[in-house]
Order: structure tokens, then sequence, then C-alpha cells
């Protein structure tokens, strides 16, 4: 940390607080935000932070003068915050912030018009990231990380002020988003359901006004979320919006969406293109997508126990953070896990398929004969030992879920397929309807 | 003070004038007041009424002693009379303010008397108060034809039949002796009062003193006499009251006082308070005087501790008529008729006595507030919402108790005597209620016939010489409503007497439920039902703070409309000495719970389990050892689940209790929650579950992978909540997979979600430690869907044998002996015809299920234990069948 001078601290800190008021006063949003934003780690406000480090009497400043002392309240959390935060003291910075974002939410309450909504998104995202570091700090100290929590109720305070009617509106999106990526960071999903019900019951404010990342955003939480309820057709149409309107430039957003749009994909019988996966860095449903091609179960388990083994970390303490953010992962990735693991129907009817096209090469008369002795076989080639039990088991359950057109006889242990279609295709929709 | 009090009692007299008509209501007071007298631990019912009544006479009687002095003396004289006691009382009191008013409006003499404000010394001053109280009856009796030695013994000018010369010319003579008296137990600075209030005060205590000696037998036959001679018993009998009001109005006045000059010395108190609260008070007073015989000597020794206690209810009473002063009517003129007619509107929507009398006092309030806001002729009555009068007045009388407890908790040192404190804050509750109104109307009674037969002329010279404001109120006609009012309210104190001698046992309850019957929802209302409970006790902790809040807004304004927050302060004081008291032991979230950690003494290994509902008693817990012999025993215990649950419940318990949390309290879950599995008792298992997991997350070892497997099929199979599922299987660790029942768990999670039958029902014949119980959740479910896909997908049969294996009704696959088939076979088809499948018989006789047809018709049968509840585990019969 460089010296620096009293009067020097006292400069920045005035042009600090003429920016913040200037700011205010003619309603400059992005000045603003930049006044807010710590996370950018911008120089001007690290060097303010080193200011108020030196003069450490900065509330008296703010006391000196009428303009500045309106927002008072405002300015001395965030000083308070800029200086804990400046020295590494993340959990008194988020306190301190917390503070100040009550205040300025407060304050914009009063405001009109909605100019500084950008200046509240800045606000909304800080406290959330805040809040995360806090909470590792507070993990690594073996206390118990609770400020992401309280950063949701913050925002939810936030989201109350929003979702009324009026030109902030707009605004509630974002922190709905915000919502989510608390909600989903602390694996307390269901809160999520109010915050849905509040965007999308609302009818006087029209979904497609909100702002495009917005809705890119909530569409990918909502599908997310349709993922976990297991329902593939709403997932398939929220995330499929996000990818079409997310922007192609973002990679990094759309190989997130793709993670969950694939495997909703491939349960409704629509299996990517190789390209796809590559070009986004796909590799782990790489497996998967092969095995579902060639019928192959062996692969199929293979990849998903590869999938589990990856994802889940022996988990120690309940409470560490490093836990939690294990918890979402495998959680997530896990709502993906049950997602393939429902694959595997698929993978038995494309073996049998295969099966019944080689049968139909050497002898096209009884092709539709399917012995479940030679099922059987084909899964022990897999090195997957069923007896006759279970595979008929899993014939039955083939063709109780219309993956497979025909009947089993029993008596003879044989699969007699439908010679019309036996195997019918998905076609987007899901598996046993 | 002349003021005040003329007003209170034009308003009380209209009511009176309906009193004379119905004769027999002031008959029971009268009657009552005698036994209050002879015998104050007498029944509490009639002499509360009794006393009510007469004690609001008494309080009356100064108002109506200066209507009568005004009548029979220049109305000057007469006045400073009656305003001197109140002065006497203010002085003593901290209101040093009260003393200026009054003395400005009465006689400059009484400002000068600023006497150090000390409780003590209104203590002091609170027997003689209580004379003077018990004197009015004397004087009353006096003045009834018949005069009983124990009437002539009372020196108190009121003794003789001239009432009213008594009053006027005896006052100042008196004075003089008195206060030599009252100087005795009083510091000199109260000397310096002006000297009608020391005339006053020394008679009073004269009075007082002769009345303590006197007491326990003749004043029943004083007032016998009056009720017996009626008609010459009116004039007597206003005198009478007249001469009891203004001891009731100073004591309590006095003790109202004290508690506001502390808090604003400054304030001039509004005189709508000032009626409520000598209305109030004056109920209580009888209560007082009921329970003082006993006390009655100690007043007279002049100890402090009594006097504390009963300073409350005087300062009480002082505060009102400083209020009248301070607050003299605007307009001396005619009350608009507008408010006539609102007031009678209002009387109109009253159903019952209680409304009546909220509703009285509500409107007192409002009138008040209108004529200190000078608004009263100002204001469009006709147009008034109703509202504001009915259903507020609850707050006002709960207020009112609330502030005797306040003055109660200010002073605790001088508590000792505890009989007296429930006295003293019954009879504020009661006033507080309803009982002001009747008493007060009692004694506005007296003055209606005073004014009527010869007094309204000395009316008039009063209220021109000192109040012209009252004078008009008596005269104009809202007067009217106030009678009807006034009888309303009579009746009203009757009732009241009950609640008041309820209160007599627990102040506070009674207070409480005064409130509830009011029925009025108001803060205050809460506030006194909270002493109920201990936690409305402690949510009466929060108001305190709110209440904190008015008090220090109430200080600047002088306002009516502060009465009521005056009043809830007081409750809240109430409330506050009594946790003081009770040392917080009420309220549970303030409960020092390592405090209260036992450390248990019994050495009995065997314990029925009782819900605790109250700290427990360390005789009656077992300590860690004696737990684990428990433990022991029932585990080796051949009885049945009811009574292991019985005797686990105990121990968890004695557990909880001395706050063990150790391996043997996992043991304890552990053991419970397997017991509860193998019976079927899900709820029970849940509660071990739960706890099991803190336990576990504490870092106590115990069998947690058994446990996690156990929690992962009762997810799968129970809760079938992905979310959770997912969670807790992310929660494994590795080691945790290869735990034999964790695998086990994860497979029949697997073969549940891919509906894989044969899988599930091998694992379930497989199943390590409990699983195959919790497994049993789902066997049914199981089942069932097998059979359907079966049927769906396989044609044209399949026989049961088949069914019978893969479905798990086979014990076990390699004991395949013929016995054994045949049950699980018949097992097996029983289970599907009861599901609606179609079995058919082949030719060699086996049976097979007919898929085709079975196809259409299965169906879950309705359970056959299902309980209306849904908690078939509840069901006491099947329970005990079940675990027997």
């Amino acid at each position: 940390m460089a010296y620096v001078s009293m009067g020097e601290a006292h400069r920045r800190i005035t042009e600090y607080l003429n920016r913040f008021c200037d700011a205010v006063s003619y309603q400059d949003s992005s000045m603003l935000c930049r006044l807010l934003s710590f996370s950018s780690n911008s120089p001007s406000l690290l060097s303010l932070a080193d200011a108020l480090n030196v003069f450490q009497d900065a509330s008296s400043l703010i006391r000196q003068s009428d303009k500045f002392s309106e927002y008072g309240e405002i300015l001395a959390h965030l000083f308070r915050s800029l200086q804990s935060y400046r020295v590494g003291n993340l959990v008194e910075a988020y306190l301190a912030f917390e503070k100040f974002a009550n205040a300025f939410v407060q304050e914009f309450r009063n405001w009109e018009s909605a100019w500084a909504l950008e200046a509240l998104y800045v606000v909304c995202y800080e406290v959330r990231i805040l809040a995360e570091k806090a909470d590792k700090e507070l993990t690594s100290n073996g206390k118990s990380p609770e400020k992401l929590k309280a950063a949701g109720s913050l925002l939810m305070k936030v989201f109350g002020v929003l979702a009324g009617k009026g030109p902030k509106r707009v605004g509630a999106l974002y922190v709905t988003c915000q919502l989510f990526k608390t909600y989903f960071k602390l694996g307390t999903v269901n809160l999520c359901r109010s915050v849905i019900r509040s965007i999308e019951t609302a009818r006087i404010f029209d979904f497609e006004e909100f702002p495009r990342r917005d809705k890119v955003t909530y569409m990918y939480y909502t599908g997310r979320l349709e993922v976990f309820n297991e329902n593939f057709p709403a997932a398939d149409t929220k995330l499929s919006y996000a990818l079409q309107h997310c922007n192609p430039e973002r990679e990094r957003n759309i190989r997130m969406i793709l993670k969950y749009l694939i495997p909703v994909k491939l349960s409704l019988g629509v299996i990517p293109k190789d390209e796809l996966l590559q070009k986004y860095n796909l590799h782990e449903y790489m497996n998967v997508v092969q095995a579902l091609r060639k019928g192959d179960l062996r692969l199929l388990r293979h990849a998903l126990q590869e999938h589990e083994d990856r994802y889940v970390f022996p988990l120690t303490s309940y409470c560490t953070y490093l836990h939690l953010n294990c918890i979402v992962a495998v959680f997530l990735r896990s709502g993906v896990y049950l997602v393939l693991e429902k694959l595997e129907l698929q993978v038995y009817q494309r073996l049998m398929k295969k099966i019944y096209i080689i049968q139909k090469l050497s002898d096209p008369a009884r092709a539709h004969q399917l012995k479940l002795e030679v099922i059987a076989k084909a899964l022990r080639w897999l090195e997957i030992d069923m007896d006759l039990d279970e595979v008929e088991c899993i014939m039955t359950i083939l063709i109780y879920k219309n993956l497979v057109k025909g009947y089993l006889a029993h008596k003879s242990k044989v699969v007699v397929l439908s010679k019309q279609d036996p195997f019918p295709k998905l076609n987007g929709k899901p598996v046993g309807s | 003070m002349w003021l005040r009090t003329i007003v209170v009692d034009t308003r009380h007299t209209r009511p009176l004038l309906t009193h004379h008509k119905t004769t027999q209501t002031r008959d029971i007071p009268i009657t009552t007041v005698p036994t209050n007298n002879s015998s104050n631990q007498a029944s509490h019912i009639l002499s509360l009424l009794g006393r009510i009544k007469t004690q609001t006479n008494g309080g009356y009687q100064t108002t109506n002693y200066n209507n009568q002095s005004a009548g029979g003396y220049p109305s000057t004289n007469y006045s400073n009379q009656t305003n001197t006691p109140n002065q006497g009382n203010y002085t003593s009191t901290p209101y040093q303010n009260y003393t200026h008013d009054a003395a400005n409006t009465h006689s400059s003499t009484v400002a000068t008397t600023t006497t150090p404000v000390h409780y003590q010394q209104s203590y002091q001053q609170w027997p003689a108060y209580y004379g003077q109280t018990e004197v009015p009856c004397a004087p009353g009796t006096e003045k009834l034809p018949a005069t009983s030695a124990v009437s002539q013994s009372f020196p108190v000018p009121g003794v003789t039949n001239e009432t009213p010369a008594s009053n006027g010319q005896p006052a100042p003579s008196y004075a003089q002796p008195w206060r030599q008296e009252t100087d005795l137990s009083q510091p000199p600075s109260q000397q310096p009062a002006a000297a009608v209030s020391a005339s006053n005060d020394a008679y009073w205590k004269h009075q007082t003193q002769n009345q303590q000696a006197h007491y326990p037998v003749p004043p029943q036959n004083h007032y016998q006499s009056p009720l017996e001679t009626k008609p010459l018993y009116e004039t007597p009998f206003q005198g009478h009251q007249r001469a009891t009001y203004p001891q009731g109005m100073n004591s309590q006045s006095s003790v109202h006082q004290a508690p506001l000059g502390y808090r604003q010395p400054t304030q001039a108190t509004p005189s709508v308070d000032t009626q409520r609260v000598s209305k109030i008070q004056i109920p209580t007073n009888p209560r007082i005087a009921s329970n003082l015989p006993s006390g009655y000597t100690k007043m007279d020794k002049g100890s402090s501790a009594a006097g504390a206690t009963q300073t409350p209810a005087y300062v009480s009473v002082s505060m009102p008529k400083p209020k009248v002063h301070a607050t003299p009517v605007p307009e001396p003129g005619t009350l608009p008729k507008s408010l006539c007619g609102f007031v009678e509107r209002a009387f109109a929507r009253c159903k019952g006595d209680k409304e009546k009398a909220s509703c009285q006092a509500a409107l007192k309030k409002v009138i008040t507030e209108a004529s200190d806001d000078g608004t009263l002729h100002t204001r469009d009555w006709d147009t008034e919402p109703l509202s504001t009068v009915l259903n507020t007045d609850v707050t006002n009388t709960e207020s009112s108790s609330t502030l005797i407890s306040s003055l109660q908790n200010k002073s605790p040192t001088k508590r000792p005597k505890s009989r007296w404190e429930p006295l003293v804050e019954k009879p504020f509750v009661k006033s507080a209620s309803t009982f002001s109104s009747g008493v007060k109307f009692g004694g506005w009674n007296q003055q209606n016939q005073n004014n009527k037969k010869s007094f309204e002329s000395f009316q008039k010279a009063d209220a021109v010489t000192d109040s012209k404001p009252t004078y008009s109120w008596q005269n104009s006609k809202p007067a009217y409503s106030w009678q009807n009012s006034a009888k309303k309210s009579f009746q009203r104190p009757v009732k009241r007497q009950r609640f008041s001698g309820g209160a007599a046992t627990a102040i506070d309850d009674e207070a409480s439920s005064d409130s509830d019957k009011d029925s009025t929802p108001s803060a205050m209302s809460f506030a006194t039902s909270a002493e109920q409970t201990k936690r409305r006790d402690s949510r009466s902790k929060r108001f305190e703070k709110v209440q904190g809040h008015s008090r220090r807004n109430d200080i600047p304004r002088p306002n009516i409309a502060n009465v009521g927050i005056l009043h809830s302060r007081r409750g809240t004081a109430l409330r506050l000495g009594e946790d003081f008291d009770e040392s917080g032991c009420r309220s549970v979230e303030d409960i020092d719970w390592n405090a209260l950690t036992v450390k248990g003494t019994c050495q009995e290994i065997e314990k029925r389990y009782f819900r605790l509902t109250s700290a427990p008693d360390p005789s009656a817990v077992r300590p860690e050892d004696v737990l684990e012999k428990a433990l022991l025993m029932v585990q080796d215990s051949q009885k049945n689940y009811l009574y292991k649950c019985d005797q686990l419940k105990s121990i968890r318990q004695d557990l909880t209790v001395q706050r063990i949390h150790n391996h043997l309290t996992v043991k304890v879950y552990e053991t419970h929650a397997r017991l509860a599995l193998e019976a079927g008792d899900l709820p029970e298992y849940n509660q071990c579950l739960s706890q099991l997991k803190i336990l576990y997350a504490d870092g106590i070892e115990g069998c947690s992978l058994e446990f996690a497997a156990y929690s992962l099929l009762y997810i799968t199979l129970h809760s079938n909540n992905n979310r959770e599922l997912l969670s807790s299987m992310s929660r494994l660790s590795k080691e945790a997979k290869k735990d034999e029942a964790v695998r086990h768990a994860l497979s029949v999670r697997a073969a549940v979600t891919s509906g894989n039958y044969v899988m599930f029902f091998r694992l379930y014949k497989t199943a390590p430690n409990m699983n195959s119980f919790l497994m049993d959740l789902y066997v049914e479910k199981m089942r069932y869907k097998a059979v359907t896909v079966m049927s769906r997908s396989c044609r044209p049969t399949i026989p049961v044998s088949y069914l019978a294996q893969v479905l798990g009704f086979t014990n076990t696959s390699s004991e395949g002996s013929g016995e054994k088939e045949t049950d699980s076979m018949e097992a097996c088809s029983e289970w599907l015809k009861a599901h609606g499948a179609s079995l058919i018989a082949d030719s060699n006789g086996d049976m097979l299920l007919d898929t085709k047809v079975s196809t259409t018709n299965l169906f879950m049968p309705e359970p056959e234990d299902a309980v209306a509840h849904g908690d078939k585990n509840l069901d006491v019969n099947d329970f005990f069948t079940r675990t027997s």
C-alpha cells in the first residue's frame, strides 16, 4: 500500500464524495455503478480505500457538507465496507456493505424514476459476491458460513422493492437471477418457487420486456429447476430458449446451458452431434452419447460412474465452504446424473435393435422373435451379468414404456416384436409417455 | 381543582338522577358499605358492590362537598376546602406543578405548598387519606336521623347533620390541627401548604383516626340506617357521599400523581384522565378499605410499606383532579345539543353494561378532549363517528391498572406486605374496568339531588366563582345522556364486583380477564392478557419499550389524549415490577438454560415418560450411569414396543434435560430408531433420525453409515423427493459408498428408479441391518407396479409361481421346499386377487395370471388398515396388535 498523505487522502475522499453526489444528482447511473462496484477492483476505488484507511475520520467529512450528509448513512457504510474490503476483512466488509445496501435500497425506493437500476444491479451483485467471499473467510476460520443466506434475504427485500408496478419492475428479473444464483449455491432451491411465481403470474409485465440477459439467465435457472423435477419437456423449452437467446459469443454461458440441455435432449431421444460436444468442450457427454448410439450399456454405466466419481468429493465436515460448493456441484451434476441414469432404457432399446438387425440379416423370418437368452448373452459380452429373470424384467419395462413394441412370451422366454416399427423413436417425447 | 371536580360531578350527577329513581341500586351500595367498614374481609361481592358505590360516593363526596358548601356557604370557602384536600395530597406527592395549578385556580396558598417530592410523604399521607375516605361514611351516617355512637365519635365535620356547614366552616378551623398531625407524619414542607389544604388534611386525619378506632363495629349501623330512611336519607346521603368522595379522590389521585409527577412534573394532566382515574380508583378504594382493617393499623402507625402500596392508588386520584383544574372547561356555557345527541346515540349503541361503561369512558375522553381543544362547541357532533367512542375504553381501564402497577414497581422495597399489593392492584383494576362509572354516578346522584332541591343556586354560585364550565355541564342537556349512561353504569358495578373479587386473589389475571371480557381489541388488552401466560409476559417487555417512547412523548403535552398512554405506562410498569419480583421466570425466552441444566440424582432404572410441564426435578432425573443401565434394561427387555418406546423416551428426556451429548445419547437414539423401524413407528423413527443427524454432525460416531443407509432408503421409498435424495446421495463419502448397507440402499434406489422389480425383491431378501423394514414401505407399491408392467407386456399368461418368486413372496429362493412354495403361492395368488388380477388354472392345475384380462382390471386396493387420519400408526388397537 503506497503511502498516502493526509492531504491526498482528504482530496481523494472528497473527490469520491463529490462524484457520488454528482452521480446521484445528475442521475448518472453508469458513474454510480463505477463508484459502487467493489469487485471490479478499479484503481480509483482501491486508492480511495487506501485513502480511507489513512484518513480514518471520513464520516466527519461526510458530515461537513449538507450535500454529502444527505447520503451520510449510505456513504458511511460504504466507506467502512471499502476499508474492511481493502484490508481483507471480508466479513466486516460484507456486514458494512449489507448496511450500505439497505440504506441504498431505501434511497432507491424514494427515487421516482428507475434511473439507478444499473447501480442497484451492481449493489445486488456485490452483495452476493461479497457474501460468498465472506463465507469463504468464515469457513476458513472454522465458523459457519451464513452470509450468503443473509444476502439472500437482502436480495429478497430488493426484489420486493422492484416487483411492484412501475418502471422499476424491469429490474425485478435481474434480482431474481441473483436470487437464483444464491439459492442454487445454498442448495435451497425450493425458495426459488415463490420468486418464480411472482414473475410468471404477474401479467402486468410481459416477460419479453425484460432485458435479454436476464431472460436468458432466468430461463437457464428455471430450466435447471425443471430438470430437477424431471419435467423434461418444460426443461427442454426453457433451456432451448436460453440457448437461442444467449449471446453466441459467450461460449461459457452456452456451455453451461448445454450442460443441462444435452441430457434433457438425450432423454427425449435427441442425440447431439459430436461437433457440438467438441465445440463446447462437453467431453463428459461423449461417452454417454456413444453408449446411446451403440447400445453400449457398459459404456453408459462407466460414463456415469466417472461422472459420479468426478464430482463427488468426500465430505469431511458438513459446514465447510468446500462442502457448500461441493454440494452444489454434486447436486447439479447429480441432477443430471438422474437424468442420464434414465437413459439406460434407451440403451437397452438400442441394444435390442442391434440384435434385431443382426437377426434380420441371418434369419429375416424369425427376426422379430428375440430370445431372452440372446439378450442376456449380449449383455454378458458387455460384462454385465444378468440372469433371465432380470432380463425379462427389463424387457417388460421396455415394452411397458413403449420403447419396444411387442410382447413377451413368458413361457418360451421370448420377446415377440411387432412387425411394424418395433423400436419406435421418442421424437422429443419423454420415455413412457 | 374545583372546576374539575365539578365537571366530574355534573357528569355523574345526571346518572345520579336515574339513581335516585332506582333507589334499590343505592341501597345496595349502602348496605354493602357497612360490611366493609365493619369487616373489610367480609364477603367480597356484596361488600365490593357496596364499597364501590360507597367509595365512589365518598370520592364524589368531595365534589358533593363542594356543592354543598357552595350551597350553604359562599362558594369560595367551600371550594377551598375541597381543593385543599387534593392539594394537600398533591403537595405531598411529587406534583409540584399540580399544586401550582390548584393554587392558581383556587388560592395562592396552595401554590406555596411545594413539598419536596417524596414517595414517603405521599405514603404518609395515605393513612390520612384512608381515614378521610372512611370519614365520609361517618358523616353520612351522622347526617342520617339515627346517629349512632360511632358516628358521633367521628369528629368529622360531616358528623353533624349540618354537613354543609360542617364542610364549609369546620374546614378552616380543622385545618390547623390537621396540619399538626400531618406534620408529624410528613416533613415540614407540607405544612407550608395552603392553610386551607392543611385544614382539610387535618380534618381528614382526625376522621381517619376516629374511624380506625371505630371501624370494626359501628359503620354498619350507620349505613343501614340511611337505607331505612330513604326520604331523609337522600340529602344526608349526599353529604355522606361527598365526605367519602374526597377521600377516595384524594387517595387515588395521590397515587396517580406520584408516578406522574416523577415522570412528568410539569405536565398538566388532562381533565378527562382525572375524571376517569377518580372513578376508577374509587372502586379500588373499597377494596383497599376491605383489606385495610388489618392494614389500617399499620397505616396509622405510618408505616411506609403500607403507605407505599396504597400510594399508587392515591396518586392516580390526584392526577385526575389536577387535570380538572388544569383544563377548565373553556366555555362555561351550555353544551351543544349535538353533543348530547352524540352521547345519546353512543349509548343507544351499547348493548351490555360493559359496553356502556366503556362507551361512557370513551365519551368522557372525547368530550374532555374536545373541551380541551376548544372544539367542544365547534365540532360537528352529529357527524362525529361513534366508532371513536365505542370499543375504546378498555385500554383506558387497563392502563389505569398498569399505572398502579408501575407505582408499585417504583417502590419495590416498600412492598414487604404482600397482602397489600393484591388489594391495591385489584381496586385499580376494578376502577379501570367499569366501576368508576357506577361510582361516579352514585356520587352524582347526590349532587343532582342537591341541585334539584336547593342546591342549584348554590351550584351556580360555585360555578360562577370557580368553574363555570362545570356548571354548564350540569345544566346542559348532555346531562340527560349522562343519566342514561349512569343507569347502565350502575348495573355494571355489580358485575364488576365479581371481577374484582377474583382480582383480589390474582391481580394480574383479573386485569387480563377483565380486558378479555370486554373484548375490545386493543393493544392494552393484549398487554394485560399477556400477564396470564409467560409467553405473553415476555411479549409485554417489548411493549414496555414502546410505552417508554410514548411516555417521553406524553410529557410535553398535557392533553387528555395522553391519558390512555399514561395508563398504558402504568400497565407496563406493573408488568415490569412483576418481572422483577418473580425474577424473570415468566418469560421463556429469558430462561438461562445453562442454569437450568439438571444433574440427576434418581437411581431408579425404570421410569415412565411424562412430558415435562415445568422445570425438571433433579430427584426425578437419572444420571448418566443409571441411564446406561436403563438402556441395557430396555434392550434386554422382552416387553412389547410400547413399553420400550416409553422407557426410551424417558431416557431421551433425561439425556436432554441433562444436556448429555455423547456416545450414550447416540446409542439411545439408535436403539430407539431401530425399535421404531421394527415396529413401523415412523414418526418416532423420524424423531430419532433427526436427532441422530445432529449428533453425527457433531462428530459422535455411532453407526452413522447404517443410518445413512436408512435415510437414503427412507427418502427413496417414502418421501420420494428427488432433490433431497440427490443431496443425501451427494453427501455420501467414498468410504460410505463402500459400506454394505449404503451400497445396498443405493442399489435399492437404482432398482426403484428404474422400476427393476426383480432387482428390488432380490435386494429385499438380502437386505442388511434393518433395511428390509424400510423396504417394506415400498413392497406393496413395487409389487403392484411389477404386476401392472408384466400383465401389460407379457402374453398370454404368467405362472403365479413365477410371480411369487419374483415378487418376493417366497422367503428365500434356495429354500424351495414344497410347503413353503405352496404357502408363498397362496399368498401371492391371494395378493393378486386382492388387486384385481384374474387367475386361471392350466391343465396341470397350476395357477396362471391371465395378463390380457388383468391389464385392465388391476387396481390398488384401499389398505385395510387405513385410518381416517392417514397414519395407521396412530390407530391404537392396530398398534397394540402389531407391537405386542
